[in-house]
């Protein structure tokens, strides 16, 4: 291919050269933050609703405090304490490797072990570290959003007969998520960009394709570059969707 | 007052004084790549050791050169040179001609080839036999070159990581088929694990190893290719293959 020059020194044609690297990249990206966005806020919703769960009389009253605040704080101090791309790693080649393995695993083993982890197994490890992780960390947005609900809501509903679960499910969490949207943005635009660490283990996303070019041309501004502007694009649209889900749901607000 | 001029003026004697000598023996910064065993590697007392380390501090020696051995990352390595962050780089790169036509190199310094690494349940027998299958190599190796120039460079079945014991890893987990990568490594990394192999396909050409300078760098070069000579001539790469290779060191081309 012969040479693509901008602007007289952006060398277009070697990311042409690799145009389908960058466009799989683009699309694992985007499923990979999807995939993870929504698991990472359900398993936040269950361990913010765990740290605050309390029950008046005993036995409830232990089991609440050392079978669900207890594991969910670990959990939360756990996965916020340690970095995510030794997560990663740590998922990819010590703890998959355990469930998954075409000799011995603990899950899955034989030639669907094998199958599993050809095909999907960097995805996998991918997802499973990025939902754990944010998970921790939308945890703590839907605590704030939970706790910030006035207690007199709680105590109205309850009254009315509603159970724990009822009362969440139709008082608290529709208020409460009106509030949480900021945070859970910016939750959900940190993980995108988070996604890129995964390249690590070879998963091919978007700075795989950048990192395999910059490693066969030895030159940088050209891969990193077209990456930067498509990660900016990509929370631009993220962003987007937000707003209208702020605006949607915040239809009927005076402020 | 007097006392902050006395300080400036000690300052300003304290340099001239250190000045001389800084012009005189500057030091050189080697950069090597120390997750290549048995190339460079890090000890248990965290000292960068290997071939490469062995047959550096010789040639300086040799030369009358200065050197600091200091651990940089394969991913910018090569920018490092660039930038000047090192002087040169020492770190089992194999000498080929679009390497050369950005940098220079010194004569070789290590004879060289591409092994396969495989499961021992594997009954592949070369390059050929590895079509559609997974393959792992270090992103920008001779290895990368090889798999990416048999099956193509947007290959998915390519799978790009950073350094060798990723790669080790991934294959001895079942995550791909095969690595392929230079034969010092790769014979060291397969005897750790029990369940691999090595495959050699003798269509494989012979490579070198080459010292890594910047282009145009003669006076650094000429030093370096003077000291090889010498470390040629005086037994030393004999003695240095023996003890990391345990077999005879093979004689190498004057380019």
């Amino acid at each position: 291919m012969e040479q693509i020059v901008w602007f007289g020194w952006f060398r277009a044609d070697i990311i042409a050269e690799y145009s389908t690297l960058f466009w799989r990249g683009l699309l694992t990206t985007i499923g990979l933050t999807v995939i993870c966005i929504v698991q990472g806020a359900l398993l936040g919703l269950l361990l913010g609703m765990a740290r605050l769960a309390q029950a008046r009389h005993s036995p409830a009253r232990e089991l609440c405090t050392y079978g669900l605040r207890w594991p969910a704080t670990v959990y939360v101090s756990f996965f916020r304490g340690t970095p995510l791309f030794v997560q990663i790693l740590l998922i990819h080649f010590a703890v998959m490797p355990l469930f998954v393995h075409p000799t011995d695993g603990l899950l899955v083993s034989g030639e669907a072990a094998r199958e599993i982890k050809q095909n999907y197994g960097a995805f996998l490890s991918g997802v499973v570290a990025l939902t754990l992780n944010s998970g921790a960390y939308i945890s703590e947005v839907f605590r704030a959003g939970i706790q910030s609900i006035d207690r007199g809501q709680v105590e109205a509903s309850r009254s009315l007969g509603m159970s724990y679960w009822r009362t969440m499910y139709h008082v608290v969490l529709p208020q409460a998520f009106r509030r949480m949207l900021p945070p859970l943005g910016n939750n959900a635009i940190a993980l995108l960009k988070d996604s890129s660490l995964v390249s690590a283990i070879g998963l091919a996303e978007l700075a795989y394709a950048a990192r395999t070019v910059a490693g066969a041309y030895s030159r940088y501004w050209e891969p990193y570059l077209t990456i930067s502007v498509v990660y900016w694009v990509l929370t631009l649209g993220l962003t987007y969707v937000v707003r209208q889900l702020e605006i949607r749901y915040g239809r009927g607000d005076s402020r | 007052m007097k006392f902050v001029r006395h300080l400036l003026a000690a300052a300003a004697l304290a340099l001239v004084a250190i000045a001389p000598v800084h012009a005189q023996d500057k030091e050189l910064v080697v950069g090597s790549s120390a997750t290549y065993r048995p190339f460079a590697f890090e000890n248990p007392n965290k000292e960068i050791v290997g071939y490469d380390v062995d047959m550096i501090k010789a040639i300086a020696q040799k030369a009358g050169l200065k050197i600091r051995i200091v651990n940089t990352p394969w991913t910018g390595i090569f920018a490092a040179l660039n930038n000047g962050d090192v002087d040169l780089i020492i770190s089992g790169v194999t000498i080929n001609d679009k390497r050369k036509q950005s940098y220079d190199f010194s004569t070789p310094y290590f004879e060289a080839r591409q092994l396969i690494a495989v499961p021992t349940t594997s009954t592949a027998k070369g390059l050929k036999d590895l079509a559609g299958k997974k393959i792992a190599v270090v992103t920008a190796s001779t290895g990368d070159d090889t798999a990416s120039r048999e099956f193509g460079k947007t290959n998915p079945d390519i799978r790009r990581f950073e350094n060798t014991p990723t790669v080790i890893a991934e294959l001895a987990n079942g995550g791909v088929d095969a690595a392929i990568g230079d034969n010092g490594v790769i014979a060291f990394r397969v005897q750790e694990h029990k369940n691999l192999k090595t495959v050699d396909d003798p269509s494989f050409p012979k490579e070198y190893f080459g010292i890594v300078v910047k282009q145009g760098n003669k006076a650094l070069l000429d030093r370096i290719n003077a000291g090889l000579v010498a470390v040629k001539a005086d037994g030393s790469y004999a003695q240095i293959h023996k003890k990391w290779f345990l077999t005879d060191a093979p004689a190498l081309p004057a380019q």
